[in-house]
């Protein structure tokens, strides 16, 4: 392997370029860890220059729920009474259900529900960033899905009853009377508009800000936007005007250009502010709720015995077919029968999968909901028609979870260590290898940047245990530049010259520096391809920080010791570990 | 300077014998303890905002709710650490509902920092997982070092360098796995996943710190440089010697950092691989290198 070693020669030139190169690389790698300096400059230049570049997004690192805080569930799928070659559509079934309840129902904005199958276990992680009120959540994953066939709500909405029409009549008397005692005092100056909004105003927004309501559109106030267009800013209305909440006073502030946006109601776009005071009336919707648009029917997940996406055999689209047990098919028979050419809506946990319309009455049970579905949605429909249908209960496994503060705390001080890491090796390398040594400080930090960028650019989730991993590979980092010096070191009491001495310690440390990077990268494959998440997280770490080691190492070392070494003497001088006085006489060879 | 490594070998057999005899005794005679990883069961930990309550008076009001196994420790002055059986989310909030009422005041509030409960499914799968991983690892390194030194099959057969690697290496996780025996047993110290993801580096390390050194010997013997096996193995460690120590050191500097100022979640962590790192830079001078002319040596009477 290490036989023969030829030295190439490379001109300064060409050293000149790889320099350059790499500090490019540098400032890019550090851009992309930092962009917010980065986009500061790029504005400068965007706005003298007028260049319009793109600013680079400006993402934090993904963080694992160790270290930002939430909760990671484990749920086993109870499949028992599933036939085997359902389980997995069912589990995904109960998978997308999980995750619409935790997106909808907890609004957690990137949940990461997952299946897993373990020997014939079906398993589901929830992962909910940001969440540690877990309680909630917990109770409404493990809740049975309700599945319910709707139909359209005909009833008309009720009348009021007299004695509730003379309850609203005699609010409202009181809101005109309450109104018109405000407006006496704003008018007469008794109260200012403020003071007046406070006292008066039954708006919560407009009361607490002084009577504030900010700029206004046609299309949400159209009759304050009505009076404001006639008036002057500062003006305050001396009369009542009504809208559809209550009486308003109302005083314009000021005007100012809308948005750009064509409408054939309104041409000019101007906005106002205005400040009211609003005395609410009641409408009869604030009596009688408003009408559902939807009204069950009785037929519910429990009647449907199972549903599969199945291929129309005339026009070979794909459809889902259900089928309804007795009780379903009677129920099923009647609600078709007074729907026909009439939506029904299926409706899961609260919200509509499908609105199928109705084409005749099905009397037999067995129905198909086609309508230009691909494939991929066809058996969505049906799993979450099933999972209604054929529910599967979870059973919690495990759950951890790690409250923020806690997360943030971790976070704060594993970066301290890693910053003191870093100096502490810098240092130690600058003291024993003297020049070298320094010119490996500037590889190490290569080595940060470029490491970090790279878990930026490909997303590697950071846990406690990944940084951990990270700080780690700091160490190790150096390891190849230690091989490397040792040999320098070797070469120059042997006699030889700097620029001899260098370029030979290169190849000859190579052989070293691959076979244990090779042990290292093995290691890590096997973790990531076997490991559970703790360890594939810090496994993933230690790959890529192993990987742009063997990189940094070899080339930005020697690209930089090719630069500054021969600004020194032949035979180097006291900056360089393993120089000997005595040996003034350089040897010239290159084997 | 040659340091005559080799000559003393039977001093390092007994250093070596001693320190493998120390930590099978401690291993056998405490065991590890394990952590609710590996056993299944809950971690709760709690923070007040004055002063945490007395750990006796909080385990009598769990013991009431007849938790079983449960080991309360207390942490600084605001926070302890509850372990306990598997808990469900109904339990869990039972949990948290007696110790608000009994400790909480309004002054005095209670924040819940951490909560893991692992159910014995999930702790037999990591347990599994954490076996497999460490047998596949010792596997996949003795298949590569019997490549990587094909060319040297004499004196010493290639795949004899990848066992004698992996020797030293054991003997590595052996000093730990006492160490952490003794903790286990006199400061409680508990061993889950991150343990075995320590143990794994530290089989890594180890191995890549005997690779450099037999690597060297290799070389030597491509160059024929040395009179003997004994003398090109002495030549290899003594060359390679200042490369093992100060690359110890720059991976020792680190996770010296992360020790100290890492925070405890991470405090043992950083231990297991400390003594594990250190181990594994004296293992590949001490116990491999004269592993292998003992090899040489037993090859040559058989």
């Amino acid at each position: 392997m290490a036989n023969k070693i030829y030295i190439k020669n490379i001109s300064r030139s060409q050293i000149k370029w790889r320099s350059a190169l790499v500090a490019g690389l540098f400032i890019i790698c550090l851009f992309i860890v930092v962009p917010a300096y980065a986009n500061q400059g790029l504005d400068w230049l965007n706005a003298k220059a007028n260049l319009g570049l793109p600013r680079l997004p400006d993402n934090g690192f993904s963080l694992g729920l160790d270290l930002q805080g939430g909760a990671h569930l484990i749920y086993q799928a109870k499949t028992d009474n599933i036939p085997d070659k359902d389980r997995a559509d069912a589990v995904e079934g109960v998978r997308d259900v999980i995750e619409r309840r935790v997106r909808g129902g907890l609004g957690v904005a990137e949940p990461l529900v997952q299946t897993t199958r373990v020997g014939n276990d079906y398993r589901i992680i929830v992962e909910l960033p940001g969440v540690t009120d877990v309680n909630q959540a917990i109770k409404m994953i493990g809740e049975t899905p309700v599945l319910e066939f709707k139909e359209e709500n005909n009833v008309p909405e009720r009348d009021l009853t007299v004695a509730e029409t003379k309850q609203m009549n005699d609010f409202n008397l009181a809101a005109e009377k309450k109104a018109k005692e405000a407006l006496r005092a704003v008018v007469t100056g008794q109260l200012d508009f403020a003071s007046a909004a406070l006292q008066y105003s039954d708006d919560i927004q407009s009361k607490n800000n002084s009577g504030d309501l900010g700029f206004i559109s046609a299309d949400v106030f159209p009759e304050l936007y009505t009076w404001a267009k006639t008036r002057k800013d500062g003006e305050t209305g001396d009369f009542l005007i009504k809208s559809a909440g209550g009486y308003n006073i109302v005083k314009r502030i000021s005007q100012r250009e809308g948005e750009k946006t064509v409408s054939s109601t309104n041409l000019s776009n101007l906005e106002y502010n205005v400040a009211r005071i609003l005395v609410a009336t009641k409408q009869k919707t604030d009596i009688v709720p408003p009408k559902e648009s939807w009204k069950t029917t009785g037929l519910s997940g429990k009647q449907l015995k199972r549903a599969e996406v199945t291929e129309n055999t005339q026009t070979g689209q794909i459809q889902v077919a259900l089928n309804f047990d007795d009780e379903g098919t009677k129920l099923f028979s009647e609600i078709t029968t007074r729907n026909v050419n009439k939506p029904v809506a299926i409706f899961l946990d609260g919200q509509p999968i499908s609105i199928p319309k109705v084409n005749e009455p099905i009397l037999n049970g067995s129905a198909v909901i086609s309508g230009g579905f691909t494939l991929l949605e066809a058996k969505q429909l049906s799993q979450r028609l099933n999972s209604g249908a054929l529910p599967v209960p979870v059973e919690m496994l495990s759950q951890e979870k790690v409250d923020a503060t806690l997360g943030a705390d971790s976070l704060a001080r594993s970066f301290k260590a890693g910053i003191a890491g870093l100096i502490l090796v810098m240092v130690f390398m600058a003291l024993y290898y003297r020049l070298p040594g320094l010119l490996s400080v500037f590889s190490l930090a290569m080595y940060a940047v470029l490491t970090l960028s790279i878990f930026k650019i490909i997303g590697v989730t950071l846990t406690l245990a990944g940084i951990a991993g990270f700080i780690l590979t700091i160490g190790m980092a150096v390891d190849a530049n230690v091989l490397v010096f040792e040999r320098l070191k070797e070469e120059l009491r042997w006699g030889k010259t700097l620029r001899n001495a260098s370029e030979e310690s290169f190849p000859r440390a190579w052989s070293s520096i691959w076979d244990s990077h090779m042990t290292s990268l093995i290691s890590c494959f096997i973790l990531i391809w076997f490991g559970s998440g703790f360890i594939q997280g810090f496994a993933t770490v230690l790959a890529i920080g192993t990987l742009v080691n063997l990189f940094t190492a070899y080339t930005v070392t020697r690209t930089i010791m090719r630069l500054v070494f021969p600004l020194f003497k032949e035979e180097g001088n006291y900056l360089f570990l393993g120089y000997r006085r005595s040996s003034a006489a350089p040897v010239n060879q290159s084997k | 300077m040659n340091i005559p490594f080799i000559k003393y070998a039977k001093l390092w057999y007994v250093i070596t014998i001693i320190v493998v005899l120390l930590s099978s005794a401690s291993l056998f005679k405490y065991g590890l303890k394990y952590g609710i990883d590996f056993t299944g069961g809950s971690l709760l930990e709690v923070s007040f905002s004055q002063t945490r309550p007395a750990v006796d008076k909080v385990k009598a009001v769990l013991d009431e709710l007849g938790l079983k196994e449960t080991v309360i420790q207390g942490s600084g002055d605001y926070k302890f650490i509850i372990r306990t059986n598997f808990l469900t989310e109904d339990q869990h909030q039972l949990v948290l509902r007696q110790i608000r009422e009994k400790f909480q005041t309004p002054e005095n509030t209670l924040h819940e920092e951490r909560f893991e409960t692992i159910g014995s499914a999930i702790s037999a799968q990591l347990r599994q997982r954490a076996v497999w991983s460490i047998i596949l690892v010792n596997l996949g390194i003795i298949a590569y070092m019997a490549y990587a030194f094909r060319r040297v099959s004499r004196p010493v057969a290639s795949w004899k360098y990848g066992a004698m690697a992996v020797v030293a290496q054991l003997h590595d996780v052996l000093l730990v796995l006492g160490v952490f025996a003794l903790l286990g047993k006199f400061s409680g110290v508990e061993v889950g996943i991150d343990f075995v993801v320590a143990l794994l580096t530290v089989i890594g390390f180890s191995v890549t710190d005997t690779i450099v050194v037999y690597d060297r010997i290799r070389e030597n013997l491509l160059h024929h440089t040395g009179d003997n096996f004994a003398e090109t193995v002495n030549n290899g460690l003594n060359q390679t010697l200042m490369r093992s120590i100060n690359t110890t050191m720059t991976v020792l500097l680190p996770l010296l950092a992360l020790y100290f100022l890492g925070g405890s979640t991470i405090h043992s962590f950083a231990l297991a691989l400390l003594i594990g790192m250190a181990s594994g830079a004296y293992s590949s001078i001490f116990v491999a290198s004269p592993l292998l002319v003992l090899v040489e040596k037993w090859q040559r009477r058989g």
